[in-house]
């Protein structure tokens, strides 16, 4: 399926009032030549500790540019410690350490000096439940630019409307603007959320499981709209549900604790979406994608 | 065999049991509502006494006017609910800016030395007592000073104040989801703007409301002034603002005077007009006593309101 023709089918999907979420992985296309996909975040031997607990371990992974990349796996494998350590957000918690590289566009994000604001600024982040600020729409859009110093009102307007545009959710909320964000169904928060984070031009967004606290129409936009986005941007998604990892990504990480003992998260398998779902090489990974565990 | 499902159905049916349980139940409604009765009346005694002998006196001139010389007929109160707003406003400018301030490190470095000697310090504050908060505005600004002011005693009531205000706020912040303040610093703000802009105005009702129950505390305050305020029944902001010492030393001149003199507030009022011996100013320390009251009432009136706007707002109602 080209990209056109993926537009078209999202553009015939948006205008059909009833959704139907296409339940059947797609064909197993072959991996783009190495050569020429490029990697936007690459993992290199990283590893995550909690103080003395290795969270995350030896994990080499590459996430090509303008791809989804879904990482899947059981509760408490590591993935959201994984998806939050690529725009650094596990500096909050007290007492963590990493080790290896995380690099995006070859710049590792962990070598001394480097200034998490702008990490966070090109790696922008949705969250599991919609977490609007306690503000109207125009402010939440305009946190970011005006973070960056974008003051000129006419400026803002743009990026506003932009931002919503991409979001699909402009036309729902176009004559609100001024109403508080928090006012919004869950749906709509979400995409206000991920709006707020494409003001600031991110290069990546991190989800992380985007649709969980979501209805099913709900989820289906924000799918839709993932399809949409990764032309633009590249995305990496955590989620439980593994139909909605088939449904959206292009490659998928399976993740698994090593032993119960050290419970440190471990990459199992990592491939293009179609493989890991039809033709898994590891028999974890198949299990797992078969739903004999997890 | 009694299993967990079987054993509801067995306690259902036993008739005893059952008959035993609708009584219980029914007493301890009994006993519950009418220990709740009890808590009450002292509240509405205390307020329908109040009412009854401090409502013969108030009208207008109680509110508008100064005090009599002592032995005369009418007069009011105008001195004590100008004092009282200006030792309860001075009080919340000195302690919510380092309130807030102390309240966030609070919230978030509960564990670090700092934080825990905060929170230790808060709780004893909140328990010394309050003549002792008065003495040690005495020993700092009266002293220095030389005489007693509004300014001694708004510190003093800050004092008074801070521990409510920074308590509140901790709890309120708390309160704010962490994924709001996570969203914010994901966008690659500062600590200190995410605290501003976005934490901050999430938890404003409830820090609000913590105002201006510290206010309300502080307004209803004697002890801590005797040392500090002292009492002044010829304090007027009027009269100093007619003076026209602003037009000649400029709006400072007017702070200055309304500062630096000794103040009268409503309980220093009522505390000292219920024991002189003039039946006049006995019915005036009912009618003080009702106005404090009064003011009270309005703040939580007020700051419950304002919690209802706002959160209304907010939910887009």
């Amino acid at each position: 399926m080209d990209v056109d023709m993926k537009l078209a089918d999202n553009i015939a999907m948006r205008n059909s009032s009833v959704h139907i979420p296409p339940l059947i992985v797609r064909e197993a296309s072959p991996i783009p030549e190495s050569d020429l996909m490029q990697n936007k975040i690459e993992l290199v031997d990283f590893s995550f500790y909690y103080g003395k607990f290795r969270a995350i371990g030896n994990i080499n992974l590459a996430m090509p540019v303008h791809k989804i990349t879904a990482i899947i796996g059981p509760s408490g494998c590591g993935k959201s410690t994984l998806l939050r350590a690529i725009n650094r957000m596990n500096d909050l918690t007290p007492g963590v350490r990493t080790e290896g590289q995380i690099l995006l566009d070859g710049e590792d994000l962990y070598q001394p000096g480097t200034d998490v604001v702008d990490i966070r600024r090109r790696v922008g982040m949705v969250f599991q439940r919609p977490n609007p600020f306690p503000k109207s729409i125009y402010d939440n859009v305009a946190y970011g630019p005006r973070l960056y110093g974008v003051r000129r009102k006419s400026e803002l307007d743009m990026i506003v409307e932009g931002s919503l545009q991409q979001a699909a959710l402009w036309d729902e909320v176009k004559d609100k603007l001024r109403q508080s964000g928090m006012a919004l169904s869950g749906g709509q928060q979400q995409r206000l959320c991920i709006a707020r984070a494409l003001a600031v031009q991110p290069e990546v967004i991190l989800m992380d499981e985007p649709a969980s606290a979501l209805d099913p129409v709900a989820t289906l936009k924000i799918e839709e709209l993932m399809q949409v986005l990764k032309d633009s941007y590249t995305i990496i998604i955590v989620t439980h549900n593994m139909q909605q990892a088939a449904r959206v990504s292009d490659f998928t990480a399976f993740m698994m604790i090593d032993s119960p003992q050290t419970r440190t998260g471990v990459l199992v398998e990592y491939g293009p979406t179609p493989q890991i779902f039809t033709n898994p090489k590891h028999p974890q990974t198949e299990n797992y994608v078969t739903g004999r565990f997890g | 065999m009694i299993t967990l499902a079987t054993y509801p159905v067995i306690v259902l049916r036993s008739g005893t049991g059952y008959r035993r349980r609708k009584t219980t139940n029914v007493l301890m409604l009994v006993i519950t509502g009418l220990l709740t009765l009890a808590a009450l009346i002292p509240l509405f005694w205390i307020i329908s006494y109040v009412l009854y002998k401090g409502g013969q006196y108030i009208n207008l001139a109680f509110f508008t006017q100064m005090p009599r010389p002592l032995g005369m007929e009418g007069g009011g109160v105008l001195h004590a609910i100008e004092g009282t707003l200006v030792l309860t406003l001075l009080a919340a400018l000195i302690a919510i800016p380092p309130g807030v301030i102390a309240a966030f490190y609070v919230a978030y470095n509960p564990n670090k030395p700092l934080g825990v000697a905060v929170r230790f310090g808060t709780d004893v504050l909140s328990g010394v007592p309050s003549i002792v908060i008065g003495l040690f505005g005495y020993a700092l600004i009266v002293k220095a000073q030389g005489h007693y002011s509004a300014l001694a005693g708004g510190v003093a009531l800050a004092i008074l104040m801070l521990p409510t205000i920074i308590r509140t706020t901790e709890e309120m912040i708390k309160l704010v989801p962490h994924t709001l303040r996570e969203g914010s610093l994901a966008l690659g703000a500062p600590e200190w703007k995410t605290a501003l802009s976005v934490t901050l105005p999430a938890a404003a009702n409830g820090i609000i409301t913590g105002f201006l129950l510290g206010l309300a505390r502080a307004s209803g305050e004697t002890a801590p002034l005797l040392f500090t305020a002292l009492g002044n029944e010829s304090y007027e902001i009027g009269r100093i603002i007619n003076s026209g010492i602003a037009g000649k030393q400029g709006i400072f001149a007017i702070l200055d005077r309304v500062l630096d003199q000794p103040v009268d507030s409503l309980p220093l009022t009522l505390w000292k007009y219920a024991q002189q011996p003039f039946p006049e100013r006995i019915s005036q320390s009912w009618a003080v006593a009702l106005v404090l009251m009064l003011i009270v009432l309005l703040l939580n009136i007020v700051a419950r309101l304002w919690v209802q706007i706002q959160t209304n707002r907010l939910q887009g109602k």
